[in-house]
Formats: C-alpha cells, sequence, structure tokens
C-alpha cells in the first residue's frame, strides 16, 4: 500500500512537471536561410537535449519561460536563446571559421581543424564568392596569410599564385591544385567560384607532402558543394556589371604630337618633322575611342539545387560565365555544370559520383597598347583620294608612319577563337567493415578537347610595310584524356582513455596523355566567314601533330596521433614514380613529420581560460617536390636551322637538347614553426609561423660549354644549384557583435625572402629578361641589373665633371638635359662592369585587410590588398618619352621633359637621336616603386527573409578594384611573371609594360534561395 | 642637482659630438700637401683640349683636388681613397675649351688640393687661347701619293712641294733612306711659306720608295708635321686605271671606284669592263690612281695613243657595255661594246621578309661599317630599308643608291641571308659571292656619297654627292 502512495507521488509529480513544461518548435537555418540538420539543441540547467531533422525542424520542451536553449553544430558558432514568451524559434547561426571542430580537408583525408598539425589555411566559398572573377584566385588574394596573388588583366587571364615565395627559378611557380581529391593541375580557370564549398592552402611541406614530387609551390585542396540531406533547395545566383577600361595615359593631341616631334628631332639638330605643328589642330584622331570600349559587360551567374535523403544526396548546379572583351571583338565565356550524387547503401557501404561537363570559349585581340602608341595625325581610314574601288574590306584602312600597325583594322582582321570541352568524371567507393576502417577507392577520367581557329585575311593597307599578301587559315586539335585512380585504407582508433592514432596507407596512379594536330593553308579564295576553312585553302597546305603521354604512380601513408588533445603528431610518407625520369631517378621518396602543442589543453593553464581561447604550438617538417619539366628531356633531340658554312647556307641538323639519364626531381626541404591562438571567446584569433624552405637540386636547362664540341645552343636540363625561401605569416582576425551590428577584420600579413645558396659554379651569373634581370649567388634571383640613373645633367658644368680623373668624358655623346649614369666601379669607364642591382621585383611583405560589417539584414564586406617593397620595371617609359620613335608620347612631355635646368631630373631631354642611350640603356630610369594598395572588393547587401515566398532574397552591390593607391605611373602595379618560353617566369618577374590592367568593375548582385 | 643635470648633459652632447665627428678627424695633423705645376701657363685654342699637369704630394696622404675654370663649366673633383692613403699623385687632366670661346681669351686655372687632414693648398695656372697647334701643312705638287716612275721613260725624280704655317716655319727636311736622302733646310726669319723644287736621280732598277718630309714650326710649343708619299720605280705599270672624269677633277674625293682598276691583266696588256652611261664617253687611261700626272694616256691629235697629261679624250660613241684593252708600252687601245650575259638582279627594290625562302621578295642593301644605320647583321639590312640599292631604270645590271659614310668604310652589299651578295675587297672590286675573300677598308670623308653597284662589271663606285 505504501508502494502505491509512492507511485501516486510519483506520477502526480511527473504529471505536474509534464503540464509545467512549454513545447518549443522551431527551424534553425544557416545565413543563407540552408536549413540544418543535425544541430544539438540543450536545455540550459536540464538534460534536455534535441536535434534538428533533415529540414532543419526541431521540437523540445523546456520547463519555463526563463529556459534558455543552446544551440550548436559543427562549423557555426553556438548561440543562446532565451524561450520567453515564444513557442516557435527561427534560429540563425552563424558560421565560425574559428572552431576546432571544423572539419579540415588535408589531403586524402578530412581531420578536424583542432587535429592540424601543419600549416593549413581554410577559406569558405562564401568569402571567395563575394567577387565576380573568371579565376576563383583572384578572390583568394589578401585572405591568406603566406599566399601572394598577383592579378592580371583579361578575359581569361590567371593571376599568379605564389604560396610562401618561390622555391624554383626555372620550372612553374604554380601551386598544384586538387578539386574533390583529384590532381587537376596548376590551373582552376574552369572552375566557377560559385561551385566551390571550401578551399584548403596547405603551405608548408609537412601539410603538402603528400602530394610529393608536385607540392613544392604548396598544394591548394577545393573542395566543391555537395547536397545535403533534407528538402530539396534551389538557389540562384547572379551578378552583372561593366569592367571599366579607362585610358592609363592621357596621349598628345595631334598638335601636341607634332610640336613634340618637333622638339625632338630640333634638340637633335633636324628641321621640324612636322612644320607648323597648328595646322593639325582639331585633327586629332581618337584611336582610344575608336577601339575600346569603356565598359565591357560582365556576368556570372549560377543555377543550384541541392537536397536528398539520408540514403541518397544530391547537388547540381548549372554556372555560367561571361566576360567580354574591351575590343569590338573577344572575350571569355564559360558554361559549367557540376552534378554530384552521393549514395549511401547501408552503414557500410557508400559511393558517389560526380559529373562536371565545361564548355569554355575565349579569344581576343592583344594590341590596346597600339591604341595609344600609333601617332594621332594619322586617319583610321584612308582618304577617298587614295582608293581605288579594288580594295578588300581590310585594306581600307590608313597607314601609320609611326611603324604602329593601325589598331582598329588590325581588331577588324582578328579571328583567332579557341572552343574548349571537357568532362570530367569523378566517383568512388567507400567500405567501413568495422568502426575505425574505412577502405576507399577513388578514380576519375578528364577527357578534353580544344579546337583553336585562326584566319588572318588578305589586306596591303601600305604595300611596303602592313600587308598580307595572301590569306592564311590555321586549325589546332588538342586532345586530352587524364585519368587518376587512388585507394586508401584508413583505420581510426581510440585507445584507452587518452590515445588518439589513425594510420592512412594508400596508392595512386595517373597518366596524362595528349595528343594535338595542326592544320595550315593560304589561299582561300575570299576572305567571307564560310570560306575560313583550311579545305578551302588553294596554296601551301601543310600540317603537323604530336602526341605525349606522362604519368605517375605513387604510395602514400600518414599516421596521426594525439595524446589527451594535447601533443598531436603527424608522419606521412610519399614515395613517386614518374616516367619523366630514367632509372636512376625515377622514384624518390618525400617524408613529413609534424607536431602540435595544445597548450591551453594543460592544467597549469586552466586559470588563463577566461581570455586564452586556444594557444597551440605547431612545428613541420617536410620534403616536397618539384617535376615540372618537360615531358621527355631524358631524350637527346635534332635540331634543324640554316647555317652558313663559308659562302653556302645550308640546311642543316645539328644536337639540339642532350639526354640528361640522371636527371631528377628539385627537392624542397621545409621547416616551419607556427603558433595558433585565441583570445577572449575567439573574439580575437590568429596565428603566426615562420618557415624556411631550401631547394636543392634545381633544374637548369644549361647550354654545353663550346670545348664540348656541340653547337653552343645545344642544351641540357641539370641538376645545380639550391636556393631558400624564409619568412613569417601572420593572421589576425577580430570579430565582435553589439546588439544588431557585427563587425569583424582579418588582417593577413605575409613576408618572403628569398636567396640564391649556390649555382652551378660560385661566380655564375644566370641572366634573364634579356639580359636586364641578375641571379647570383647571395642574392634574390632575378633582380633588376642594370646602370645606375644618376639623375640629369642639369648644366654644362656638371656634364663636363663627369670624366675619369684624366679629363676623359664617360658619356663623350651627352648634353645638358640627359641622363647622367654612375661610374659604379669608379674605374674611370662607362661599361657594362658598371651594371649593378638597381631594384627587385620581390616585395618586402604583403598585407590583406578584410572587413565585414553587419546590421540587421544589412551587410557590407570590404576587401584591401596591398604590396610594399617591390620595384617595377616600367617598360613603357621609352614608348611614352622617348622623342627618337615616333609613336605618340603622353600630352604634357613638353613640359615634363627636361627643357632647362631644375625643370626635371627625371625624364630627359627630347632627343631624335638619343646618342646618350638614356632610353636604350636600361638604367635606373626605368624602376619604380611598385609598392600599392588596393580595395580589391567593396560590397553591399540587403537581404529578406522568409519574403516574397522565398526563403532568402538579397540584392548586392559591389565594386572591384576601385581604387588603387600607388607611386608606380605604369599601367597597372599588378606585374607577374616573366615568359617562360623564354625561362623568364622568376628571372622576368617585375616587367611592366602594355600589360592588360586589373580593370575596375561595378557589379549588381541577386541571390534567391527557396 | 642642478649641477648633476648639467654634467649629465655635458657629457650626453659629449657623446653624441664625438659620435658625429667626421673621419677627418681621424687623421693626424700633418703639413700642407705640395703641388709642382708643369707650366704656370698653358695654351689652348677653341675646340681643342689641352693638359693640366701637376705633381701634388703630401705627407700622410691626399684627399682631393679640384680643378676649376668658372668661366668655361668646369668644376671637377677628383677624390683620392683614404682607405689606402697616397702620397702622390701626378695629375694629368685634359678638358677641351668650348669652340665658341674666342682665341684672345685668357683664365684662371684654380687647382684646390686637400689632404685627409683638413689641409687645403691653392694653385693658380694661366690659361691662353691664342695658342697654335696646327703642324706646318704641305703641300705636295709632285710626286703626288702612289705616283709611278716609268723607268723606261725617264729615272729623274721630281719633288716639289709647298710648306705653309702661321707661326713660322723653323725647318724642312726630305728624307728617304733607300735613295740616301737627307736634307734639312733651316730657314731663317720664320717665314710662314716655303716651296721646296729638286730633281734626284733615282736608279734604273725598279723599286719601291718612300720619301718622308717633315717640317717644324717656330711657335713656343712647336708643331711639326710630317707626310709619307710612297712612289713605284717601275719598267712596267702595274697597274692602269680608266677614268671617265674630265681633267682637273680631285681623283680622291670618291670612296672607292674612281678611276676605275683594270680588270684582266696579261703583261702590259690591261683590259677593262666599262659601262659608258651615254653616248660620246669621254675616257682616259691612268698610269696611277690619285692623280692625272704623270701618266695619262690620250689620243694627240691624229688620234693615236699618247702619254700625255695634255692628251685629248678617248671617245666611246655610244651608251652601253665595253671591252677595253690597252697596252701602255706599245700605246695601242681597243674599245669594244658588247652585250652582257650575267644574271639581271631586277626588281630588288622594297624586299619583303618571308620565312619560306621562295616567298621572299628579293632585295639589295648592305652590311658593312662606316655607313650610316648599317651593321654586319643581314635583318639589319633588311629592315634598313634606306640602305637598300634601287634598279637603275636605265641600266638593269646597276643598283643604286644613297649612303652616309662616317669615316672608313667597309662593305658587303647582300641580299637576304648573303643571298646573293657581293664583297667589297681591294681595288673597288666587287666580287659576287662566293668570289674572294677579304673586305677591304677604304678611307671616306663623312658625307653623302652616291653608291652604284655594276654587278656585270663587278665593280662599286661610291662617289660624294
Amino acid at each position: 500500500m505504501k508502494f502505491k502512495y509512492i507511485g501516486f507521488f510519483i506520477a502526480l509529480m511527473c504529471t505536474a512537471v509534464s503540464f509545467g513544461q512549454i513545447k518549443v518548435t522551431g527551424t534553425v537555418k544557416d545565413k543563407g536561410a540552408v536549413p540544418i540538420p543535425g544541430v544539438n539543441l540543450i536545455v540550459k540547467g536540464t538534460a534536455t537535449t534535441a536535434s534538428t531533422d533533415f529540414d532543419g525542424n526541431f521540437v523540445v520542451n523546456v520547463p519555463n519561460q526563463d529556459a534558455q536553449i543552446e544551440f550548436s553544430f559543427v562549423g557555426f558558432a553556438n548561440k543562446t536563446i532565451t524561450v520567453g514568451g515564444q513557442t516557435t524559434l527561427n534560429v540563425v547561426l552563424e558560421e565560425s571559421s574559428q572552431t576546432l571542430d571544423e572539419i579540415v580537408v588535408v589531403g586524402y583525408a578530412a581531420v578536424k581543424k583542432s587535429d592540424v598539425t601543419s600549416s593549413i589555411s581554410s577559406v569558405k566559398g562564401k568569402e571567395l564568392q563575394t567577387m565576380t572573377v573568371g579565376n576563383v584566385t583572384e578572390s583568394l588574394q589578401g585572405k591568406v596569410s603566406g599566399v601572394q596573388v598577383t592579378g592580371v588583366g583579361g578575359p581569361g587571364a590567371q593571376p599568379r599564385v605564389l604560396i610562401r615565395g618561390i622555391s624554383t627559378v626555372n620550372l612553374s611557380t604554380d601551386p598544384l591544385y586538387v578539386v574533390d581529391g583529384i590532381p587537376m593541375g596548376t590551373s582552376i580557370n574552369f572552375l566557377s567560384n560559385n561551385e566551390i564549398e571550401s578551399m584548403e592552402v596547405l603551405k608548408d611541406a609537412s601539410a603538402s607532402a603528400i602530394y610529393g614530387s608536385r607540392a613544392s609551390n604548396g598544394v591548394i585542396l577545393i573542395t566543391t558543394k555537395k547536397g545535403k540531406s533534407g528538402k530539396t533547395r534551389f538557389n540562384f545566383d547572379t551578378s552583372s556589371g561593366m569592367q571599366i577600361m579607362n585610358n592609363p595615359y592621357r596621349m598628345a593631341d595631334a598638335e601636341t604630337y607634332a610640336t613634340i616631334m618637333n622638339t625632338a628631332n630640333n634638340n637633335s639638330g633636324y628641321a621640324d618633322y612636322l612644320p607648323n605643328p597648328s595646322q593639325y589642330r582639331g585633327k586629332t584622331t581618337d584611336w582610344w575611342k575608336a577601339g575600346i570600349r569603356g565598359g565591357a559587360p560582365v556576368v556570372n551567374a549560377s543555377l543550384g539545387v541541392t537536397g536528398g535523403s539520408d540514403k541518397h544526396t544530391f547537388a547540381i548546379s548549372l554556372n555560367y560565365y561571361d566576360a567580354e572583351s574591351i575590343y569590338e571583338v573577344g572575350g571569355w565565356e564559360r558554361i559549367t555544370m557540376r552534378i554530384a550524387n552521393d549514395f549511401k547503401f547501408s552503414d557500410k557501404f557508400s559511393a558517389g559520383i560526380t559529373l562536371n561537363p565545361r564548355y569554355e570559349a575565349y579569344g581576343g585581340p592583344g594590341n590596346w597598347a597600339d591604341f595609344d602608341k600609333i601617332d594621332p595625325i594619322t586617319p583610321i581610314y584612308k582618304p577617298a583620294d587614295q582608293l581605288n574601288g579594288t580594295e578588300n574590306e581590310y585594306s581600307i584602312y590608313a597607314r601609320s608612319p609611326s611603324y604602329v600597325w593601325n589598331p582598329v583594322a588590325a581588331v577588324k582582321r582578328y579571328d583567332d577563337y579557341t572552343d574548349q570541352y571537357n568532362l570530367n568524371t569523378n566517383g568512388y567507393l567507400q567500405y567501413e567493415p568495422i568502426k575505425g576502417l574505412v577502405i576507399r577507392s577513388q578514380a576519375s577520367i578528364e577527357v578534353g578537347d580544344k579546337v583553336r581557329n585562326r584566319f588572318r585575311p588578305d589586306f596591303v593597307i601600305d604595300a611596303a610595310h602592313e600587308k598580307e599578301e595572301i590569306n592564311i587559315v590555321e586549325k589546332w586539335n588538342t586532345t586530352n584524356v587524364d585519368w587518376t585512380w587512388q585507394n586508401t585504407i584508413t583505420y581510426a582508433r581510440k585507445f584507452g582513455e587518452k590515445h588518439n592514432a589513425s594510420l592512412m596507407v594508400g596508392n595512386t596512379m595517373e597518366e596524362y596523355n595528349g595528343n594535338d594536330l595542326w592544320g595550315y593553308g593560304e589561299g582561300v579564295p575570299n576572305n567571307t566567314d564560310s570560306m575560313r576553312e583550311l579545305k578551302a585553302a588553294t596554296k601551301n597546305r601543310n600540317s603537323s601533330g604530336n602526341s605525349w603521354s606522362s604519368s605517375l604512380m605513387s604510395y602514400i601513408s600518414r599516421f596521426s596521433y594525439n595524446y589527451d588533445g594535447k601533443y598531436y603528431f603527424t608522419g606521412t610518407f610519399r614515395r613517386d614514380g614518374s616516367s619523366k625520369f630514367m632509372t636512376n631517378n625515377k622514384w624518390a621518396n618525400f617524408p613529413s613529420a609534424s607536431v602540435s602543442w595544445r597548450i591551453l589543453n594543460e592544467d597549469f593553464m586552466e586559470s588563463t581560460k577566461d581570455v586564452l581561447s586556444d594557444l597551440r604550438f605547431r612545428a613541420g617538417w617536410g620534403k616536397v617536390g618539384n617535376q615540372g619539366l618537360p615531358t621527355a628531356v631524358y631524350q637527346s633531340n635534332i635540331g634543324q636551322g640554316f647555317y652558313p658554312i663559308g659562302d653556302v647556307i645550308g640546311d642543316t641538323s645539328f644536337p639540339s637538347s642532350m639526354a640528361n639519364k640522371d636527371i631528377k626531381w628539385e627537392t624542397v626541404e621545409d621547416i616551419s614553426f607556427g603558433l595558433d591562438f585565441g583570445l577572449w571567446k575567439n573574439r580575437v584569433s590568429g596565428s603566426l609561423e615562420y618557415y624556411q624552405k631550401k631547394t636543392h637540386d634545381m633544374l637548369f636547362l644549361k647550354q654545353f660549354p663550346t670545348y664540348s664540341g656541340f653547337p653552343n645552343y645545344s642544351t641540357i636540363w641539370t641538376n645545380v644549384g639550391s636556393m631558400q625561401s624564409s619568412g613569417i605569416d601572420l593572421l589576425v582576425s577580430y570579430k565582435d557583435k553589439k546588439g544588431d551590428f557585427s563587425y569583424g577584420v582579418d588582417v593577413t600579413f605575409t613576408t618572403v625572402n628569398v636567396e640564391m645558396l649556390s649555382l652551378s659554379s660560385a661566380d655564375e651569373k644566370l641572366y634573364g629578361a634579356g639580359n636586364r634581370t641578375l641571379t647570383v649567388k647571395g642574392e634574390e634571383p632575378g633582380y633588376f641589373y642594370g646602370y645606375v640613373a644618376d639623375g640629369l645633367f642639369q648644366n654644362q658644368t656638371e656634364l663636363n665633371s663627369h670624366t675619369d680623373e684624366h679629363g676623359t668624358k664617360l658619356q663623350p655623346y651627352a648634353q645638358v638635359g640627359d641622363v647622367r649614369f654612375k661610374d659604379v666601379n669608379g674605374d674611370g669607364k662607362l661599361d657594362d662592369k658598371d651594371r649593378t642591382k638597381i631594384g627587385t621585383p620581390w616585395a618586402d611583405y604583403n598585407i590583406g585587410l578584410n572587413f565585414n560589417f553587419g546590421y540587421k539584414n544589412f551587410d557590407l564586406v570590404a576587401n584591401f590588398y596591398s604590396s610594399i617593397g617591390n620595384d617595377i620595371v616600367n617598360q613603357n617609359i621609352s614608348d611614352l618619352y622617348n622623342g627618337a620613335s615616333l609613336t605618340n608620347k603622353v600630352s604634357d612631355l613638353q613640359q615634363l621633359a627636361w627643357h632647362g635646368e631644375g625643370t626635371s631630373n627625371s625624364i630627359p631631354r627630347l632627343s631624335k637621336d638619343d646618342n646618350n642611350e638614356n632610353f636604350t640603356k636600361f638604367s635606373s630610369l626605368y624602376v619604380e616603386d611598385g609598392s600599392f594598395v588596393r580595395m580589391k572588393n567593396l560590397q553591399v547587401g540587403y537581404s529578406f527573409y522568409n519574403k516574397f515566398g522565398l526563403d532568402k532574397l538579397r540584392i548586392s552591390l559591389s565594386g572591384q578594384n576601385l581604387w588603387t593607391w600607388t607611386n608606380y605611373s605604369g599601367v597597372d602595379p599588378e606585374v607577374g611573371a616573366g615568359d617562360p618560353d623564354k625561362g623568364d617566369r622568376v628571372k622576368g618577374s617585375g616587367f611592366g609594360g602594355w600589360n592588360y590592367p586589373v580593370q575596375p568593375t561595378i557589379l549588381m548582385g541577386l541571390n534567391v534561395a527557396f | 642637482m642642478k649641477k648633476n643635470i648639467f654634467v649629465f648633459f655635458l657629457a650626453l652632447f659629449a657623446i653624441l659630438f664625438t659620435g658625429c665627428q667626421s673621419n677627418d678627424a681621424d687623421f693626424a695633423p700633418s703639413d700642407d700637401p705640395t703641388v709642382v705645376v708643369s707650366t704656370k701657363e698653358i695654351y689652348g685654342a677653341p675646340s681643342r683640349k689641352f693638359e693640366i699637369k701637376a705633381a701634388l704630394a703630401d705627407d700622410l696622404g691626399l684627399k682631393s683636388v679640384a680643378i676649376q675654370i668658372p668661366e668655361l663649366s668646369l668644376d671637377k673633383l677628383i677624390t683620392f681613397p683614404t682607405n689606402t692613403l697616397l702620397t702622390k699623385y701626378d695629375l694629368s687632366y685634359f678638358f677641351e675649351v668650348p669652340a665658341n670661346r674666342g682665341t684672345s681669351e685668357a683664365f684662371k686655372i684654380k687647382l684646390v688640393i686637400t689632404d685627409v687632414s683638413g689641409n687645403v693648398v691653392n694653385e693658380e695656372i694661366n690659361l691662353r687661347l691664342d695658342g697654335e697647334f696646327a703642324a706646318p701643312s704641305i703641300t705636295m705638287v709632285s710626286p703626288k701619293e702612289g705616283a709611278v716612275i716609268l723607268l723606261s721613260t725617264s729615272n729623274k725624280l721630281p719633288v716639289n712641294f709647298v710648306v705653309n704655317d702661321d707661326s713660322g716655319i723653323d725647318f724642312v727636311q726630305i728624307q728617304c733612306a733607300a735613295l740616301g736622302i737627307d736634307e734639312t733646310i733651316q730657314l731663317t726669319g720664320s717665314p710662314q711659306s716655303y716651296t721646296f723644287n729638286k730633281t734626284y736621280t733615282l736608279p734604273v732598277t725598279a723599286a719601291d720608295y718612300v720619301l718622308t718630309i717633315t717640317a717644324k714650326d717656330k711657335f713656343a710649343i712647336p708643331n711639326t708635321g710630317s707626310l709619307n708619299v710612297n712612289i713605284v720605280a717601275t719598267n712596267e705599270y702595274p697597274a692602269i686605271f680608266l677614268c671617265d672624269q674630265p681633267k682637273g677633277t680631285n681623283l680622291t674625293t670618291d670612296a672607292v671606284g674612281v678611276p676605275m682598276y683594270f680588270h684582266e691583266k696579261n703583261g702590259q696588256d690591261f683590259e677593262f669592263k666599262y659601262y659608258a652611261d651615254k653616248d660620246n664617253k669621254e675616257v682616259y687611261f691612268l698610269g696611277q690612281e690619285a692623280d692625272f700626272g704623270p701618266h695619262c694616256f690620250g689620243l694627240n691629235g691624229t688620234g693615236e695613243l699618247v702619254d700625255d697629261v695634255a692628251s685629248a679624250p678617248i671617245i666611246l660613241p655610244t651608251k652601253g657595255y665595253y671591252k677595253i684593252k690597252v697596252n701602255p708600252n706599245t700605246l695601242k687601245y681597243t674599245a669594244e661594246k658588247y652585250t652582257p650575259s650575267s644574271k639581271v638582279w631586277a626588281d630588288v627594290a622594297n624586299g619583303l621578309w618571308h620565312d619560306d625562302a621562295a616567298l621572299r621578295k628579293p632585295f639589295v642593301s648592305v652590311c658593312g661599317g662606316g655607313i650610316k644605320d648599317a651593321n654586319w647583321d643581314t635583318w639589319n639590312a633588311w629592315v634598313m630599308t634606306g640602305l637598300h640599292l634601287a634598279n637603275n631604270s636605265a641600266n638593269p645590271y646597276q643598283l643604286v643608291g644613297e649612303y652616309t659614310l662616317t669615316g672608313t668604310m667597309e662593305a658587303t652589299f647582300t641580299g637576304q641571308w648573303w643571298d646573293p651578295s657581293w664583297r667589297l675587297i681591294k681595288n673597288g672590286i666587287c666580287t659576287m659571292s662566293p668570289g674572294e675573300n677579304g673586305n677591304a677598308k677604304y678611307p671616306a670623308a663623312p658625307g653623302v656619297y652616291k653608291v652604284v653597284l655594276d654587278t656585270e662589271l663587278e665593280r662599286v663606285f661610291i662617289t660624294k654627292k
């Protein structure tokens, strides 16, 4: 009986408790209004928990109105809400980049951020999508410390990406891009930023060594968007706007041009070049306006759908990008589709397949400089009295005496376009026979076909100088088939309470095959579009073709261990075998090891946890390689050419390159130390890292010594020399929220110091960029090497005193107003021994500043990027200031150039002859401070949630590259690498000229989710 | 307290001051530097360099010497290294007087010598611009350079020359070791002009001689001029030249080709190929290249060939190519017109490059030295269209043009990749490739020249415009 009362009492209490509870329902979404399944709910102070379903919905009972519910999910900041009088809650979780439980992709695996022991930076796709760019790496600029991105203008242009400086002189400096686990080479032009879920930058060798022989320039892992279980969601993103092309120079009008030319002639003792300049008043040809569009439209659009169940998820996106060129023809158009399906057949067996068809079409003239350089007196078209009525449509243009081909005519003739078709299929099978053991096999096939068509119509603008007597049609077809297959077994287990370990072993196989075919013909009957086919050619038909193949086979492994979440160790090992090398060096090993100490988890740090949110020390070591040299360098080749033997010109063959059977990879050995920290609940967070990379066995294409008997242009690839890069990466983030106002700022700071440690001999000098750069031991590679322009001779006394100790003039042809070149070695002669270091293309440091603000439904993003301490060779100085050429000049040159004592100390007098070689001697006259600060992006947006029948509607207005602060007087301070075909990729860095500028762009954006 | 502050600041400033002193204070005191100039008066002239010479010395070390002539915009500072001290320095500094200064002007050259201890010494030198630096001019009347003395005619060598000098002539000297001539004529009264006229007798055996004439003037710093004249004494002519210029023409103003060297020689039978560019062309044969005398072969009153400077020209009746044979000993000649059969290099102007040889438009340009815009790069020869030769519309075998010569000239006339090419060797012969090797150098006064390349004759004529 007694028990009955007790039972009754318990039942009564339970009922009472039940009666006192409040049922709260609601939905949890992210900022993009996408429901988040699996969010954990805890009613604070109770044992009550719950989680959201596939559609982000939840139901939870709370004891009273004062109850607080805490929502938490990996990758998002925790949020606590007091129930109050509400019974329905619509919760928006904000993503947190600082969450230690966040998953980071590390190469053949994904681990918690807290378990990462090496230098990896992660960028969310959403951060990249704030900009509308053709190549997504451009929007990476300034967002990751240790990564230097140099923008390049023009549709389809690829920015230069350097991760922790350079580690090679002759090979590619581009990082390896790995998309969804598949190495995709050194360009991701094919990828839309709307397809990207996240990007991980593997900066040090302990992180990238798992990619072995291709990882010396760092690795960028890209994870594309995948489906999420739950209700089918649609997302439509679009932005469109105008890329603005302003003339970087104010060029002279016809009268001013005539005056400048006359002055140059008169200063050299000649008569006027264009007598009576006033006759040209009002007769200026505005070439720029005639051929360059002030604004070129750009459109980026993406339609995506995601959804699925717990057995199957899918993500489909259709992406379109179109950037028109600044000319009336040309541009870059890209259509891509990504269809990702993931299947979970059982708890043990899962699979997935992604299809990625792509189409790109591009091409366009590159002669925008000619619109500035051509003289302003020549008309666009020939005068009527010079036409006889028999000219074809390309022959009615006027010829300029400035030796610049009529740019309007050149654009009119332009017909050189490429269509590219690709299909990538990437699938995997995954089997987990027991808990913690994952067997995974992934394969990918990439099939591509690129067709380039070029037609050069016949025309006669000037019978002697500007003509194509016969039209020419050409076609290139390049096909590639690449495949990758990788198999891994991973076992992860917790031993006891505090030991956590995982081991991954696997192997990969890759093969890259390609072939091309070229056809050529002349004499197509006419220039109409329909006749621009090889079959229509009537003369000199020609063809050629080639094929190539390379392959890589690798064994990979990773062992990770941590003790009690305090002490971490990761070791990786990769063994690569490459078809590019012969038996002696076909295989190479790339080991790495890294440790991490989470200091904050130590007992003695307990008292600091009010302030410190994270404190971790990392150290890593590793070896990576660079095999980016041409295929088949182990073969000897025979070249063909004309060779004078006595008085006879012979058509000869000669050994052009010789095999080096001992050729092997460039090896980069890297050590890195880092400190990660978080303060005040990660309101302030960041990391500070120091690294040092040493490259051994550098690959150089060397000429044979003359005593070898080989012609002096015979070459051989060989492993000689070493170099070192070192520097500091710093990232500091601050974020906070005050009521409806949230704000955050990220600062990235990167320094790079590069030094050549050795070359093939101690005193070897490697020249680049037409002997304008030098690479020697103990110095940074490719520094600017030339004469020191020590101002201008302001008066006769200065000129007379520029002699050796016996009165011999150092510059016998100089006149007052000419450049004074410095006798650097003081030997009383001005010769090539007086050339010295006059600048460096390498920045002292780069800084990125990224601001974001939110107020209620408004958001604002501002990104700044700067490069400080680098120099640029402004090659346009000769075109714009040199009176010796007949090209147009800047309009105020008459005043800018020296025309009397004290009038200028940098721009020499106008001269037709330039006997002093003011402009032909490469000197510091051309070298300018290349530092700049650029506002990369400014975007303001407003979001509507659950309005108009949509989950989200966001409109935005943004401006890219709107402001640039720089002392550089050239076209654009973002100047990249030199010509790789001349071996100048590194040795020719920093040469600015008529490079296509990174254009300011104004865009309107619309994002709809439903 | 105030005292302590005072001492502190005193010490601070003392340290700062010591730290900021220049390196001069690092050197011990020493004696003044010394300077010994080679002359206190220097003669100069407009557009002419003069030399400042002085011996500088210092017991501890020299730091610098400044050379100043403010009126002539000269302010040169020569500094010496101070890590290894220099106690002696021989100053030798040349400076050119501006062309616009007057010969009556005079200036002070100031030398400022400073030693490492900071001692400064000044020295002044007078500079006068009324200096006379021209060597006496020697004008040969006879024999001319390259003169041929035909021993079978006469073994006398008349020597006749005139010497002129503004500051007066001190002496004249005639020397020829092979002939035993060594005469010095010491002149009295410093005449500004002197004429020498004397005939020497040569041995009857053939030989080459060099006659050296030297003259010295009477200026404070004497100037000496000399002239070598090469003479060939021979029993037969080594060469005969065809001259189509009227008598009295200066035959040394051309760069090459006038008069024209013979084509073939067999004993004293000389054969020329020649193009008469008009009807009734007048020509002579010369025994020497530089002058019409002493051996000029023309026609006498009866139409016979004679060796006489006063002879009348030989007339080639009609325009065209001739083969002309002449023997200076037998005084016989023949002139026959002929039709050339060599390749015609027509349509050579405005060539265009093409990688495919079959599509190249031929052109003929020039590679060489001493020609404005030319070098030895055939690409340059192509792109410098001003060097391209054009067809002579009147003669398909001639390519004509106009070049600016800048000094001693050498040339190979060339098409694309030396195909075809004509190399200018000695005696104005322009041999077509493969031909003979060795480009010859021809001295030429700077200026604009008319160029005629005759592919039939394989000769080039470059004459002052």
